[in-house]
């Protein structure tokens, strides 16, 4: 076994763990948050190894960072008291979400079995020299748009959140 | 066939002035409010705020001015060839002129407006000229990626200026709610074109066009997608829920824009999406548009009728319109589309005019909105009693008023394609929005005035917008396609502009 397999293996293992670690926590919201940075994290690690470092990026600054600090932040708004269900209720919910996570891993499977043989993707595909490059020739007029956006944001933030416009 | 397009760097000559625009005004405020003089008088609030208005109608009026000329000239122009995400053709042309002269006259209405509740800030004028930006784009996009870009430009402006009046509750929820919602709107919008993607390899319309195949789920169901989020944006029933209580608590100006502005890009991306993506003729298409045409005609009329509110009765009846305009997207002809142009084009004018005089209206700090308080205006106010019973009159659809062109024009158009039981809708549900317009005239001119009119009189943009969309509304009631300007001998057929502009849909 070579060093690259090896981390396959390890960064996988590291993705289950964290999945299950973030269904395990069902009492401790915060443990179950950063369960789930495990689990991006080490996704991350597996598009590095397949040579993707830009989408490696994305999967760290997005789904590590941006989701979870959203996660953290309702939790911490929301407070420590939640309502318990009725144990009733409990067992319903309980028994809904293993039916739909049966379903989602059915559908893959059946989804993956029998999958056509993709053609593999260009060479460097998903490196921040591709990506740069796309960005700033063929989606040149977007980049600049998305820049409109960001200043509209912020120009929007300043008026809602300044206490006081002068 | 439609010929190739041709590159020009004159594409970006509309969006360049809206943004650039923009960065000045909030340049230009940053000084003003800096410095203590200005030409010899001391810079007040107010003053910024005029200065500020008028720099957003200078810039808006350059890019209506190179609009205009882009659509005489009749070419189609892209930035680039490889991936053109944005294109300048007769048909954006035609939506972006009519964009940019609401922003102008959102700009006239809402100085005093915004004077008196002391918000008349610079920002107000930049976030609404990057709005008309992002609307400009989304009307020319040629792609999904420039749709989604164009779409949150146009509403993110949107979200900050519908809470603008943050001193009220009310306002402060519109915005939250729109913003939650249009988000909502927005992700589902965006999940379809991942799935179009998916299904098709590319995000360019004509490439999807090429590739689509009607039968694949996984393509059905990322168009319906972008259909629900397309829904969203123009407030179709059963997507309309937000409409009511985003249209109440925004600042009216802004409410105004929202109901214009926003409806005509997103109607405009619609059809360019139906038309050039996915083929106008794709039938299960028309039997979702057929639906949704149906519900929001009848919904939105009846629910009009027991509103209180003059600001909730207008979103109703916003609803009931966007349905009267999917009956053109039903038919998927050319005659359809450019009913639906024209339509837009009239609406713009009347619906801007009826909440023109709910700004002119309104008090400091207290807006008139309850429906009774138009009681006795006709005796108190007589000038804007008449521009307001001319409005309700064009909204309801009676003959003579710019009203009752569109919808003829549409119930013509839909009969020549065997339809029937639209235009009957669209007939019986006008006759119910006889009801709660008319009541407005008739509280106007039948009922004692409750109170006496606490301001008498109207600042000087409110009245040129009101003036104009007055004008425009009568002119195109009596001359929908000769007009001609008497004393300029200018001709403007507008029927005939919205048929030409889409023929750059359907080819010639």
């Amino acid at each position: 076994m070579n060093f690259p397999t090896l981390l396959f293996y390890t960064f996988a293992l590291l993705v289950v763990a964290g999945a299950v670690g973030t269904i395990a926590n069902i009492r401790n919201t915060v443990a179950a948050a950063m369960s789930l940075v495990l689990t991006m994290v080490s996704l991350a690690g597996i598009y590095v190894l397949l040579g993707a470092h830009m989408i490696a990026v994305f999967q760290i600054m997005v789904y590590g960072g941006a989701i979870v600090v959203l996660f953290l932040f309702a939790v911490m708004l929301h407070g420590d008291e939640h309502e318990e269900l009725p144990p009733g209720r409990m067992r319903l919910v309980k028994a809904a979400s293993v039916l739909v996570a049966i379903c989602v891993m059915a559908g893959l499977v059946r989804a993956l079995v029998g999958f056509p043989e993709l053609p593999a993707a260009p060479v460097g595909f998903g490196r921040a020299r591709q990506v740069g490059i796309a960005l700033y020739s063929d989606y040149v007029l977007l980049v600049e748009m998305v820049s409109q956006v960001l200043l509209a944001a912020i120009v929007g933030a300043l008026v809602l959140a300044k206490r006081k416009i002068d | 066939m439609i010929a190739p397009p041709e590159i020009s760097p004159s594409v970006l000559a509309p969006i360049g002035f809206t943004a650039i625009g923009a960065m000045v005004i909030l340049v230009q405020d940053a000084l003003l409010t800096r410095g203590s003089s200005l030409l010899g008088r001391r810079v007040t609030p107010a003053y910024a705020g005029t200065l500020n208005a008028f720099t957003a109608m200078l810039f808006l009026s350059l890019a209506l001015y190179v609009t205009v000329v882009a659509f005489a000239s009749g070419d189609s122009l892209v930035f680039q060839l490889a991936n053109p995400v944005y294109q300048q053709d007769r048909f954006g042309s035609f939506a972006t002129a009519l964009l940019v002269v609401v922003g102008i006259l959102t700009c006239a209405l809402s100085v005093s407006y915004l004077s008196e509740l002391g918000i008349n800030h610079g920002a107000y004028y930049a976030l609404v000229l990057a709005s008309i930006t992002g609307a400009i784009f989304l009307v020319g996009a040629i792609d999904l990626l420039g749709v989604y870009v164009g779409l949150e430009l146009m509403t993110i402006p949107i979200y900050v200026l519908a809470g603008f009046d943050r001193a009220r509750l009310r306002s402060n929820e519109a915005a939250i709610k729109y913003f939650v919602i249009g988000s909502f709107a927005t992700a589902i919008l965006l999940y379809g074109m991942a799935l179009i993607y998916g299904a098709t390899g590319t995000t360019s319309f004509g490439a999807i066009r090429d590739a689509f195949d009607p039968t694949s789920p996984v393509a059905m169901l990322g168009v319906g997608l972008i259909l629900i989020g397309f829904a969203f944006k123009i407030a179709s029933v059963p997507f309309h829920q937000w409409a009511p209580d985003v249209y109440e608590g925004a600042p009216a100006p802004i409410t105004a824009y929202m109901s214009v502005a926003v409806k005509a890009a997103a109607f405009t991306a619609l059809l360019r999406f139906v038309a050039t993506a996915i083929g106008p003729e794709t039938e299960q298409l028309s039997d979702v548009f057929a639906a949704f045409a149906v519900l929001s005609m009848i919904v939105g009329n009846l629910m009009a009728v027991i509103q209180e509110n003059v600001k909730r009765m207008l979103a109703y009846s916003s609803i009931g319109h966007a349905g009267a305009l999917l009956i053109g997207l039903v038919t998927g002809s050319p005659g359809g589309y450019a009913a639906i142009a024209f339509y837009l084009v009239v609406y713009a004018f009347m619906n801007l005019g009826a909440f023109g005089v709910v700004i002119a209206l309104a008090r400091r700090g207290q807006e008139c909105e309850r429906v009774d308080d138009f009681a006795g205006l006709a005796r108190t106010r007589p000038g804007l009693a008449a521009a307001m019973t001319l409005f309700m009159l064009s909204l309801a659809g009676i003959p003579g008023t710019a009203g009752f062109m569109a919808k003829f024009n549409l119930i013509v158009v839909a009969i020549r394609a065997d339809m029937i039981w639209l235009p009957i809708t669209l007939v019986v549900t006008s006759v119910i929005s006889l009801f709660y317009y008319l009541r407005i005239p008739v509280l106007m001119t039948m009922r004692e005035p409750s109170e006496p009119p606490s301001r008498t009189g109207i600042a000087s943009g409110e009245a040129l917008a009101l003036c104009l969309c007055a004008a425009v509304v009568l002119f195109l009631g009596f001359f929908p396609n000769h007009g001609m300007l008497p004393w300029l001998g200018l001709e403007l057929p507008v029927l005939d502009w919205a048929s030409d502009s889409v023929t750059d849909l359907f080819g010639s």
